[in-house]
């Protein structure tokens, strides 16, 4: 009994996710009303008939208290709705099966608004251009962008109830030292140095290469001129890649209703290199004209908008992604970049990132926006109108950088809109209101993002924009297919088998399982547990096991709950257990640091992990600030225990586990 | 208790808004919404805003209960909670501070409906008969009164406002005890409490009611005064500083009320010497017999539906005009010859019998009992509390037990009121004509009308009339206008049965600071000698108990020494709180409340989870819990700045030791 809603103030529908059992009662609900030779409505509008009250008082809420619904439950504890705002979008995830706390429910929806940042990068800072994107007017279209992201979700939801590494948002990886060096070696030279020394590149740089095998990671390389890939970024990739490519078992396993709304899944289980035929047509556009340039067509209105196309590339073919990087020592968020994800096995894949030869447009345009973003601001806040706002220090910067850029790329209606700015803030014989300037600073801000989404949204790998050719992306994966050919097997029983308790029992009695993370580089180590009736770990695949990783479960979200509050270290004993967490700070020499007082966060916040907000990394800012001198590093420890373990002999045990842990991850692998 | 207005202001930072509104007022769509709001706190609140949110959220919950079949009990904004209940077309809504948790908001505001409807009855009932500014006024002060002795541990766990029983002699605790034990022989009186000073000294009543009698002077203070009177007028003039109020308890509390065990009314000479020969055979087999009875026949469906029609015959025949009464009269006739053969009735009519014959027996019971628990000092009230609980007596007890005072004809009485439960097949028909599902009405339909048979005149003004005029509120004149407001009646009735409430009679005595409350049976308010009874068995010992009690009070409220440690020790069973906070809050206290608050809702939520240690950079807490308690300890002293690292060495580890030794001495084992 699920559901998320994407909607607009209007209650527009912009998106919606439904599993089987909702869409059920909605139909029992819509059944009863309607006449009988009637079709119920569709979906989507039982949607917005029934919650548009719900999103029409929340924003009444907003306007008149200023402030807004964060979450309901009901009297009889079976449904739990949570609602929270991004800019003009209200999302809203419903539970009513108690199968979720609102803590789930929470990361549910700030997950599936990173994932639109990483579909639509900067696009998602405009409420008008991006209502269009998730809900473009043709209905074919809108179904293939609602698929892609409904598949995006059930693809999460299993990864977050099956894998560790996803319900502590961590990336995990699979270790094994020797092949991981082998690994590291075949993509720099056979990869990254492959791709960006082939004179048919066309202006693509490879930056990342990486090799997953299902959602553990094998190895990982960056060029030399790469900034480093947030760990955030980096297992939102690994939920990309796990929904083209879903891991067998687990899909098999998985809902009936979950694959049918994937599209066609048979295409996921062919190796066979099908994007060759798929995206031939670009390919020969691409040998054969000279792509537009781009001023000739951002001057666009913005009514033609809707005529755009947002183009269907395949399912596997290369794909625009916009990741947070350093562009020339600037930090920049949401830089376009293009995945490449080529299957080696069913299970293995190998993913290639490259950046798109107009990057710095990316970071200039980002500059502009950043700054009519804090304009914008201090209009809503202030009375700073006229005189005192074009004498701001930044007001004059970024009049300056915006004629620059008007001059060098601007189309028509960014030009007109910026002169009507200008007017509007500097003209002495007509102070514009601060409203009037509002509304002006939005236009161009959304002229800017008009130029954004055309520059790397309109022009997708697949259809318009130089990607790398297929003969490259060929040669890159059959080389690394020849590398791995005698590890294939070993490393899919490997991916099952990772860690295992065995090693521990002897040094650790009553020792259940552990979960080790090291927040600064984003990586868990933890001991197998089996995901599902079909593959088996240590504990077998009985009720016995079900039932730790449920216990697991409560307490990675318990112990995300005291952290939300403030709380570093929890020690709880339930039924038979006794569950430990414990966070510390230590710097790159292992000394451990005093700990600090962690911020306690109101409950609608968004919640404590990696993927949408990233809690560790801000909690990481947070604690350098005291430490500027040093590198601070993050760690956390859970574990389960008997709960006939002392407590005392309990903390000496996670102690020593935690040092263990520590020196074995300070060996560099990557 | 504290002076309460001063702190009001700052109090009510964690109590945002209080309002109950009705949504029958606004149907159409030219209603405007303030026609809904009944009422409304803060009431300085501008009305738009008022109307903002009864309106968003009244829309809400409709949208809500359709899409989820289930009304939302719980709306969280950002800065805002509000726990929501719907009563029928009434929405009670409270909005507290987002600190406070979300088990602790809804359960205040389950009290808060609680109270209404203890002393004004159904929602629909009260604002129909009374107007909405007294119902305000009375509000306010409550809300007042609530702000002004909630300190933040009692906000978290919504518990009773108790004397420090560690602070008091353990044989002013026995008294206290052993005056409501003498209070209960008296006829119609079902259990009590005592309060010294707005705090609980020992109490007989289930926490839910103990918490809106300690509200009783705020609730009914100094505006119902024209309840007392009337009586008076009447020719039932009470003792000096008593009250009779008419409350409504739910059907539950009055189930548990009259499944007590009660000392049977053997005071009176008369009715022993009535009791003595019917009694005869069933009194050898009585001891055991109610033993095994109570093992077995506790899930019996019958004992909360003769109370619940109890409440509702009693109301309906107030108002029935004839074609009611004749209906019943045959029934209660048939009925009475249907009891006089008490054996056919089986397990019921023994057991009610040998309830009431075993004077001696329950007598050694209680005495024994007594001396137990005050070796326990604080325990005290355990063991009263405790029989009522695990056992349930068997229904027909109490109806019995308050009846033969009065009623002559003790026993076929017995027969007839225990009847419907066991040979429904009998009474149905007249139960049919009143209307479907009326059935269980008939056992206090007939009680109702045997009494005026049996003392005629007499009964029928003292008893039946005050009931009568008492169903349509306190403060109605309706009693008037019982013939024509029929179909009102009818209406006014729905409710009332629909959220099965039962009326009885609040008797409350004050003695200077200390009052003695009582809950009884209707009749009690037309039974002047009964009061008399109560007031004359109590008055002395009161006397003294007050003066004890003031004598040693005052020397214990010292301040407290210097502390190390903070605790706080909940009984979830009894709803109360001991802890050692002192009025000044600090830092460390603060950090305590947030650790406690967040720790509760966890314990609420979790029924597995029992041992909790959570340490930030400045505190630790440690919290345990068993099925009736939650205890919390906080070590004060600020320890060393650690790193987080798991270090056995680490003070927060040893916590649970240290509590374990330090919280011996307050009574509380956590062995």
């Amino acid at each position: 009994m699920k559901c998320v809603l994407v909607a607009t103030e209007g209650a527009e529908v912009l998106f919606h996710w439904t599993d089987g059992e909702f869409e059920e009662s909605l139909r029992l609900k819509f059944g009863q009303t309607e006449n009988e030779g009637e079709k119920p409505p569709a979906l989507e509008d039982q949607l917005s008939t029934l919650l548009a009250p719900v999103i029409i008082s929340s924003v009444t809420m907003m306007e008149k208290l200023s402030d807004t619904y964060t979450c309901f439950s009901t009297e009889n504890g079976n449904y739990l709705y949570v609602l929270h705002l991004f800019g003009e979008c209200l999302f809203i995830a419903i539970n009513g099966d108690r199968t979720e706390g609102e803590g789930d429910l929470r990361q549910k929806l700030c997950m599936l608004k990173y994932l639109f940042e990483v579909h639509f990068g900067l696009v998602t800072m405009d409420g008008q251009l991006i209502r269009k994107e998730l809900r473009p007017p043709a209905l074919e279209q809108r179904e293939q962008v609602w698929g892609r992201f409904q598949s995006l979700l059930w693809t999460y939801s299993r990864l977050r109830d099956q894998e560790q590494c996803f319900a502590v948002e961590a990336v995990e990886r699979l270790i094994h030292p020797q092949l991981c060096k082998l690994c590291i070696e075949a993509l720099e030279r056979h990869v990254i140095q492959a791709v960006n020394s082939s004179p048919g590149r066309a202006g693509e740089e490879a930056l990342h290469a990486f090799l997953l095998v299902h959602s553990k990671l094998l190895a990982f390389y960056s060029s030399h001129g790469a900034g480093s890939l947030r760990p955030a970024d980096l297992l939102a990739l690994i939920l990309l890649v796990q929904d083209l490519y879903p891991s067998e078992s687990t899909a098999e396993d998985s809902d009936p209703q979950e694959t049918d709304s994937l599209s066609p899944i048979e295409e996921y289980f062919t190796p066979a290199p099908s994007p060759g035929e798929q995206s031939s047509g670009s390919t020969i556009w691409l040998d054969g004209g000279t792509p537009p340039t781009d001023s000739l067509h951002i001057q666009m209105a913005e009514d033609t908008l809707q005529t755009l196309i947002l183009p269907s590339p395949g399912p596997s073919g290369p794909r625009r992604i916009f990741l947070d990087a350093s562009v020339k020592d600037n930090y920049c968020p949401m830089v376009p970049h293009t995945m490449y994800c080529l299957p080696l096995w069913p299970g293995i894949s190998l993913v290639l990132l490259t950046k798109c030869p107009n990057t710095p447009l990316a970071l200039a345009l980002y500059q502009l926006l950043d700054g009519f973003s804090q304009l914008e601001k201090k209009l809503k806040e202030g009375q700073e109108a006229g005189s005192a706002l074009r004498s701001h220090p930044i007001m004059a910067d970024l009049r300056q950088r915006m004629d620059k850029f008007v001059k060098n790329r601007g189309g028509q209606e960014l030009q007109r809109t910026w002169l009507e700015f200008k007017t509007k803030a500097f003209s002495k014989s007509e102070p514009g209101s601060s409203w009037d300037l509002l509304h002006v600073c939005r236009k161009v801000k959304r002229q800017l993002c008009v130029v954004y989404r055309f520059s790397f949204l309109t022009m997708t790998p697949g259809c318009g924009c130089p990607h790398l050719p297929q003969h490259l992306q060929d040669q890159v994966q059959t080389l690394m297919q020849e590398k791995l050919a005698d590890w294939k097997d070993f490393l899919l029983v490997k991916s099952r088998r990772n860690v295992t308790m065995v090693s521990f029992l002897e040094d650790f009695p009553g020792l259940v399982h552990f979960i080790y993370v090291d927040r600064t580089t984003g990586r868990m180590v933890a001991p197998s547990l089996s995901s599902n009736e079909r593959t088996s770990s240590e504990l077998g695949r009985g009720p016995l096991a079900t039932f730790v990783r449920t216990k697991v479960w409560s307490l990675i979200r318990l112990a995300r709950r005291y952290l939300q509050k403030g709380y570093t270290t929890l020690l709880f004993r339930e039924g038979d257990f006794c569950c430990s967490y414990f966070l510390w700070f230590e710097n790159d020499m292992g000394h451990k640091l005093q700990i600090m007082e962690v911020p306690v966060l109101s409950d609608d916040s968004a919640p404590v992990g990696m993927l949408g907000g990233d809690y560790y990394r801000k909690l990481l800012r947070c604690y350098s600030k005291g430490h500027p001198a040093e590198a601070v590093g993050c760690h956390e420890l859970l574990t389960l225990h008997l709960s006939v373990v002392p407590t005392d002999v309990l903390v000496q045990q996670a102690g020593e586990l935690a040092r263990r842990l520590g020196e074995a991850s300070h060996v560099p692998l990557l | 208790m504290a002076a309460s207005t001063s702190t009001e202001s700052q109090l009510a930072s964690w109590w945002n808004y209080f309002f109950l509104y009705d949504g029958s007022q606004v149907k159409g769509e030219g209603d405007p919404t303030r026609a809904g709001i009944c009422y409304f706190y803060p009431p300085q609140t501008l009305l738009d805003q008022q109307e903002l949110l009864c309106g968003q959220i009244a829309g809400l919950v409709h949208c809500v209960s359709d899409l989820s079949g289930s009304p939302p009990a719980l709306v969280r904004l950002r800065k805002l909670k509000f726990a929501v209940k719907v009563d029928g077309d009434y929405l009670w809504v409270l909005g507290c501070a987002m600190e406070l948790p979300d088990v602790s908001c809804k359960q205040l505001l389950h009290q808060l409906i609680g109270f209404f409807h203890f002393y004004n009855g159904p929602v629909s009932l009260a604002y129909e008969s009374r107007p909405r500014e007294d119902l305000r006024a009375e509000w306010d002060l409550l809300i007042e009164h609530i702000l002004g002795n909630t300190g933040d541990l009692h906000k978290i766990f919504n518990c009773l406002w108790h004397l420090d029983r560690t602070k008091v002699e353990p044989l002013l605790l026995l008294k206290a005890a052993l005056i409501l034990q003498t209070c209960q022989r008296s006829p119609h009186v079902l259990a009590g409490c005592i309060l010294h000073a707005g705090l609980i000294v020992s109490t007989q009543l289930p926490p839910s009611v103990t918490a809106k009698v300690l509200l009783h002077r705020v609730a009914r203070g100094d505006q119902r005064k024209p309840t007392e009177e009337t009586p008076q007028e009447r020719g039932v003039a009470f003792p000096p500083n008593v009250q009779i109020t008419p409350v409504f308890l739910t059907e539950e509390e009055a189930a548990s009320l009259r499944e007590f065990p009660r000392e049977p009314p053997a005071s009176t000479p008369a009715s022993s010497a009535r009791l003595q020969e019917p009694s005869a055979a069933p009194k050898e087999n009585a001891p055991g017999h109610v033993g095994s009875k109570d093992q077995t026949s506790t899930t019996t469906p019958a004992p909360p539906s003769p109370d619940a029609a109890w409440a509702d015959g009693s109301r309906e025949n107030g108002h029935r005009s004839d074609p009611g009464l004749a209906n019943t009269l045959p029934t209660a006739l048939h009925c009475a010859a249907a009891g006089k053969g008490v054996g056919l009735f089986g397990g019921n009519g023994d057991l009610d019998l040998s309830e009431i014959h075993i004077p001696e027996t329950q007598k050694t019971e209680a005495s024994l009992s007594h001396p137990a628990a005050d070796g326990r000092g604080p325990g005290c009230e355990e063991s009263v509390h405790d029989p009522g609980s695990p056992g349930a007596k068997p229904p027909g007890s109490l109806p019995l037990g308050c009846l033969p005072a009065s009623a002559p004809e003790a026993v076929p009485q017995n027969g007839a009121l225990t009847q419907p439960a066991d040979l429904p097949g009998d009474l149905e028909d007249p139960g049919r004509t009143s209307g479907p599902g009326r059935a269980p009405c008939l056992g206090l339909r007939q009680r109702r009308t045997q009494l005026p048979l049996e003392e005629q005149s007499e009964e029928q003004r003292g008893s039946g009339a005050p009931e009568g005029r008492l169903t349509l509120g306190p403060d109605s004149a309706d009693p008037s206008d019982e013939g024509p407001s029929a179909d009102r009646t009818v209406s006014r009735v729905s409710p009332a049965s629909r959220e099965g409430l039962v009326r009885m009679n609040l008797y409350t005595h004050s003695v200077k600071g200390l009052v003695l409350s009582l809950l009884a049976e209707e009749p009690l308010l037309g039974d002047r000698a009964a009061v008399e009874e109560v007031y004359h068995g109590s008055l002395a010992s009161l006397n003294g108990l007050e003066v004890h009690l003031s004598e040693t009070l005052p020397r214990d409220q010292a301040a407290p020494a210097a502390r190390t440690y903070n605790f706080a020790h909940y009984d979830r069973v009894q709803n109360v709180l001991a802890a050692n906070l002192s009025q000044v809050t600090t830092v460390q206290d603060r950090r305590f409340f947030q650790a406690v608050s967040l720790l509760h809702s966890d314990f609420a939520r979790l029924p597995t989870l029992y041992e909790v240690t959570v340490r930030n950079a400045s505190t630790a807490v440690y919290a345990c819990c068993s099925p009736i308690h939650e205890t919390y300890f906080q070590q004060l002293a600020t320890a060393a700045r650690s790193s987080g690292f798991p270090n056995p060495q680490d003070g927060a580890f040893s916590l649970p030791g240290r509590a374990k030794q330090k919280l011996l001495k307050h009574g509380v084992n956590l062995l």
